[in-house]
C-alpha cells in the first residue's frame, strides 16, 4: 500500500475537522486556572476585585476536592490545587468558571495574591550544579569491569548543559468536562495523548463523588510531542471539579501565554562525562557519566524520563567499562515532563559532543574515533544487553557517503584558511529503544479490539490517539496490509475510554511498534483461523457469523527481561538507529550559525507509510536542530518566555535542506519512529560548529549570544 | 456595538465589544477553520483574507472589518481544491491545526507572486508556523502547485 493517504487529510485542511475549542454547547461556561506567580511561598491572602458579581462565578479550591488532591503519576507528588504553600510559578491554586469568557479573563487579571516569599531555585545551573538539590529517584548502571586506569590512556572530562525545550504544539491545552448529575458520570473531551491517564486523573480528583468517568479525545489534536501526556490529567481534574460544582459543562482552553508558562517542558540537563581512551587502539576503555535532570518542583513523570535518559546517554558505543549515575534535581519551576525523545536528546547532546571533544584532544578525526567504538554485533550496552546487529554502522557509513562528508571536510578546512566566516560539517549518532522501558510493556498488557461488521467494514478500537503523526491511518494500514483488506473499508474509533480498550498511552514510539504490530498479528491470526483469501468474501459468505468482536493483548516475549534493581537485562527489545551529518555556515560578524544541509539516515525497520514516515522524520529533525540552535525557555538575564514572540520557533526561512534516507526497510518489524528524529540532530550541529571554528561550546543551544560569550571569554 | 460583516460573500449582523478581535468574532459566528494559536500575531493559524490580503485576524479589531471583504477557507470552496490536493498529495498535513490558514496564504501567494521562486515562497510563508512537518512536505507540495522547481 506504500503511502496510503491519511483519512483525515482533507477535513483538516479545509477546516471541518473539530479541535477542542471548536466544540460548543448552549449552556457551556468557561473555566480557567488561577495559578501562582510566585516561585515559592506561603499564600497569605487572596484579593478578589470588588467590581464583579462574585455570585456569578464558580470557584474550586483544594478543600472542595472530593477525592485525592494528588495527580496520579509514576510518582504521585503533585497536587491538583495548592494548599497554603506554592512550590513553583504556575502552580494551580483555584479553579474558576463563569458564563462569559471575557468577564472571566478580566476577573482573573484583577485577582491579587499575597505571598510570604521563600527561597526559590529557578536557574538551571543553580539547580543542577548543587548536589543538595538532588531528590527522588536515583538510578545507577554499574558496568565497571576494570579497577585500574592505564597511564597511556587519555582522560577527557567535560560538563554539558542542555536547556528546557517547549513542545510548542500549535493547539493549546484544552478540555471540556460535563457532569451528568442524574447518572453521576463525568464526560471529558480533551486534546490529549493518553485518555486512560486522564481517566485516572479525574477519578483520583473526584473519588467516590461520581459513578464513572468517560474520556474522549477531540476529533483533532493539534500537536502534542509529549506535552499532552501528563499535564492534561491535571487540567481535566480541575475542569471536572468545576463542572461538578457548577452543574454545567465547563470548557478550559489555555491562552498561549498561560500554556507556555505553566505546562511541562523538556528537562534541562547537566551531564558530566569522564572518559579514558587508549591512543593506540582509539578505543574508549572506560567511561563515567553523571546524568542529572532538573525535574522542576515535583517528580511526576521525571523518574521515567530519567530511566530512558540513562539507558541512552552512553550512545551507540561499545564501552567495555561504564558507570552511569542518573539523578533528579528539584527546582521551583513547573514540573518538567515528556517531550519527544524523553531524556535521550539530552544524553546524545552530551555524548556526541564528548566524542568530538576526545577526538579534538587526541588530534584524530571524529570518524576514526567513532569507527573504533561504534556498536558492533556482540558489543554490550551498559545494561549488558547484547547488540545483535550492525545497523548503526550501516547508518553511519551511509550518511558519510550521501553527505560526501570526507570531501567536504577537506574542502572546508581549505576554505576556512582564507575566510573570516567559517564552514563546518559535523556528525552524530543516535538510537531509540521502542516501547516502554524494561518490563513496562508487560505491565501495560495493552489490549486492542477489532469489530468485523456484516458489511465487511473493519472497525479498530484502540486508545492511542492521532495527534498529527498519522497513527490511525498507519494502524489501519497495518491491519489491512496483513490480510489484503481494502483500506477504505476500515475505520478507527475516536479514543473513548468507554469504547476503546486500554491499549496504553500514545508515547514512547510504541503506537506502531507495539499496537500496530499487535493489529497485524490479530489480522494474520484471523486469516489463519478462518482460512480465507479475502476477508470481504468470507464475511459475505458467512454473514450470519457477523458482526464479530475480536480482542488481543500484547504479551511481552519471555526472552525480554529487565532487572529494575540492577538495571541489567533487555531494556528494549528493538532499537531504531540513526546517523546524521549537519553542514553549517558561521557568520563571524553576527555570531550566527546558518544551517545549510542536514543528511539523516535512519533504520526504523519496515516503513509502513512512506509519506507519513518522511513527514515524521522531517518534523522531528527540525525540532532537534532548533534544540541545538535556538530554543530555550529560561536563562539568566533573558527572563521567562511568554509566547511565540520570544520563544522563537523555526520558520520557513530557518530551515536547511533536509535529506532523509531510510535503510533496512525490508525488515519484518516496523520499529519506533516518533522520537528518534529528535534525538541526534543537535550535537551534529554543535560538532559542525566545532569543526568550523575550533571553538568548543558545551552549552546548548548555540545562540549568537552563547557563541559571543564563549569567544569573548576565550580571548 | 452593532457590526455588519461581509464574510465569504454573505452578510452577517452581529454585536461586538469594541476591543474584540476579528478572530474571536469569526469563531463566535461559527467560522471554526480560523484557529487560535497565540493571540500575539506570531503563529499565523488565525490567517484570513481581507480584501484578498492575508491578515492575522487576532491582530485585527473586528470593528475595523466593516465594509471589507473577509474570506475564510470555508469561502474558498472549490478554489481551494488544487491547493488542498497539492498539500495532501505530499502527506504534508500532520496535526492540521495550521492547515486552513496555510491554504488561504497559499491562495493569496499564488495571486501575488508573479514570478515565484523558492526564496520568495519561503518569505511569503514565514509567518505561518508549523511545528509538525518541518515545512519540507508543505514546500514540496507548494512548489508543485506554484510551478517552481
Amino acid at each position: 500500500m506504500g503511502s496510503v493517504r491519511k483519512f483525515d487529510s482533507k477535513p483538516k485542511i479545509n477546516g471541518s475537522w473539530k479541535f477542542l475549542d471548536d466544540y460548543q454547547s448552549e449552556d457551556m461556561i468557561y473555566g480557567n486556572i488561577i495559578y501562582s506567580k510566585c516561585h515559592h511561598g506561603i499564600i497569605k491572602d487572596i484579593h478578589f476585585p470588588n467590581d464583579f458579581n462574585i455570585s456569578e462565578f464558580t470557584f474550586v479550591y483544594a478543600k472542595d476536592i472530593p477525592g485525592e488532591n494528588i495527580v496520579p503519576e509514576p510518582v504521585s507528588d503533585q497536587l491538583f490545587l495548592a494548599v497554603n504553600e506554592v512550590f513553583h510559578y504556575g502552580q494551580p491554586i483555584i479553579g474558576v468558571a463563569h458564563p462569559n469568557k471575557v468577564t472571566l479573563t478580566n476577573f482573573i487579571k484583577k485577582i491579587k495574591i499575597d505571598y510570604e516569599e521563600l527561597p526559590a531555585i529557578i536557574d538551571i545551573k543553580e539547580c543542577l550544579d548543587n548536589e543538595k538539590n538532588h531528590f527522588g529517584r536515583e538510578i545507577t548502571i554499574d558496568h565497571r569491569t576494570r579497577d585500574e586506569i592505564q597511564n597511556s590512556w587519555i582522560r577527557h572530562h567535560n560538563v554539558y548543559y542542555m536547556p528546557h525545550q517547549e513542545q510548542a504544539y500549535l493547539e493549546p491545552q484544552g478540555v471540556i468536562a460535563e457532569y451528568d448529575k442524574q447518572d453521576g458520570i463525568i464526560f471529558v473531551r480533551i486534546t490529549a495523548q493518553c485518555p486512560y491517564y486522564v481517566k485516572s486523573g479525574v477519578e483520583s480528583m473526584m473519588g467516590s463523588a461520581v459513578n464513572d468517568v468517560v474520556i474522549e479525545t477531540s476529533e483533532g489534536i493539534g500537536g502534542a510531542f509529549g506535552g499532552k501526556e501528563d499535564f492534561p490529567s491535571l487540567l481535566a481534574g480541575i475542569c471536572s471539579l468545576l463542572s461538578y460544582k457548577s452543574g454545567k459543562p465547563v470548557k478550559i482552553v489555555l491562552d498561549r501565554e498561560d500554556d507556555i508558562k505553566i505546562t511541562t517542558k523538556r528537562h534541562p540537563a547537566r551531564i558530566e562525562i569522564e572518559s579514558y581512551t587508549d591512543p593506540a587502539t582509539k578505543k574508549i576503555e572506560k567511561i563515567d557519566i553523571d546524568y542529572r535532570l532538573d525535574a522542576g518542583a515535583y517528580q511526576t513523570l521525571s523518574p521515567v524520563v530519567l530511566a530512558r535518559g540513562v539507558l541512552h546517554t552512553a550512545g551507540g558505543y561499545g564501552f567495555p567499562d561504564s558507570f552511569i549515575r542518573g539523578r533528579l534535581f528539584r527546582s521551583n519551576t513547573p514540573p518538567n515532563g515528556a517531550f519527544r525523545g524523553f531524556g535521550a536528546p539530552q544524553g546524545f547532546a552530551a555524548m556526541e559532543a564528548h566524542i568530538d571533544g576526545i577526538a579534538a584532544e587526541m588530534d584524530i578525526t571524529t570518524i576514526e574515533l567513532r569507527k573504533a567504538n561504534i556498536f558492533n554485533n556482540g558489543d554490550e550496552f551498559p545494561t549488558t544487553q547484547k547488540v545483535t546487529e550492525e545497523n548503526l554502522i550501516d547508518c553511519f557509513n551511509k550518511v558519510l557517503e550521501i553527505s560526501d562528508y570526507q570531501k567536504k571536510l577537506k574542502s572546508y578546512a581549505q576554505w576556512n584558511k582564507n575566510h573570516k566566516d567559517k564552514k563546518g560539517i559535523g556528525v552524530s549518532l543516535g538510537f531509540h529503544g521502542g516501547g516502554f522501558t524494561g518490563n513496562g510493556e508487560k505491565t501495560l498488557n495493552s489490549e486492542i479490539k477489532v469489530v468485523l461488521e456484516k458489511n465487511a467494514e473493519v472497525k479498530i478500537f484502540v486508545a492511542n490517539t492521532d495527534m498529527g503523526q498519522g497513527a490511525h491511518t498507519t494502524l489501519a494500514q497495518m491491519f489491512c496490509e496483513a490480510i489484503d483488506h481494502p483500506f477504505e473499508k476500515t475505520k478507527v474509533q475516536l479514543p473513548n475510554t468507554s469504547k476503546t480498550p486500554n491499549s496504553g498511552p500514545t508515547v514512547a514510539s510504541r503506537t506502531i511498534y507495539i499496537i500496530g504490530n499487535l493489529l497485524k498479528q490479530l489480522a494474520l491470526e484471523l486469516k489463519k483461523k478462518y482460512k480465507f483469501d479475502k476477508l470481504e468474501s468470507y464475511i459475505i459468505e458467512h454473514n450470519s457469523e457477523f458482526p464479530l468482536e475480536l480482542r488481543k493483548n500484547y504479551i511481552q516475549p519471555t526472552s525480554v527481561f529487565f532487572d529494575e534493581e540492577s538495571y541489567r537485562g533487555i531494556a528494549y527489545k528493538d532499537y531504531s538507529w540513526a546517523a546524521c551529518v549537519n553542514e553549517i555556515y558561521f557568520h563571524a560578524d553576527t555570531y550566527q550559525i546558518e544551517l545549510i544541509e542536514s543528511w539523516n539516515v535512519l533504520d526504523i525497520g519496515r516503513v509502513v507509510n512512506e509519506q507519513i514516515a518522511l513527514g515524521q522524520a522531517e518534523g522531528g529533525i527540525l525540532q532537534g536542530l532548533a534544540y541545538g540552535l535556538s530554543e530555550f525557555f529560561y536563562k539568566p538575564g533573558f527572563g521567562r518566555m511568554s509566547g511565540f514572540t520570544d520563544y522563537t520557533l523555526p520558520t520557513t526561512l530557518d530551515i536547511p535542506k533536509i535529506v532523509i534516507e531510510f535503510i533496512h526497510t525490508d525488515s519484518v518489524t516496523a520499529k519506533g519512529l516518533g522520537e528518534i528524529p529528535m534525538d541526534f540532530p543537535a550535537p551534529a550541529l554543535r560538532n559542525a560548529f566545532l569543526n568550523a571554528t575550533g571553538i568548543i561550546i558545551d552549552e546548548y543551544p548555540l545562540t549568537p549570544e552563547v557563541i559571543y560569550k564563549t569567544i569573548k571569554e576565550q580571548k | 456595538m452593532k457590526l455588519k460583516l461581509s464574510i465569504n460573500q454573505q452578510f452577517y449582523n452581529t454585536h461586538i465589544d469594541g476591543d474584540e478581535s476579528l478572530l474571536d468574532v469569526l469563531r463566535n459566528l461559527g467560522f471554526k477553520s480560523v484557529k487560535k494559536g497565540c493571540d500575539t500575531g506570531a503563529c499565523g493559524v488565525c490567517s484570513i483574507l481581507i480584501n484578498g490580503e492575508p491578515t492575522l485576524s487576532c491582530q485585527f479589531l473586528a470593528a475595523r472589518a466593516e465594509g471589507k471583504k473577509i474570506t475564510t477557507v470555508e469561502g474558498l470552496g472549490a478554489k481551494a481544491d488544487k491547493i488542498v490536493k497539492a498539500i495532501i498529495n505530499e502527506g504534508a498535513d500532520q496535526c492540521g491545526y495550521c492547515g486552513p490558514s496555510l491554504v488561504l496564504t497559499i491562495y493569496a501567494m499564488k495571486k501575488e507572486l508573479k514570478d515565484p521562486t523558492v526564496d520568495k515562497i519561503k518569505h511569503f510563508l514565514a509567518g505561518n508556523l508549523c511545528r509538525c512537518s518541518g515545512y519540507e512536505g508543505q514546500l514540496r507540495g507548494i512548489k508543485k502547485y506554484m510551478g517552481v522547481k
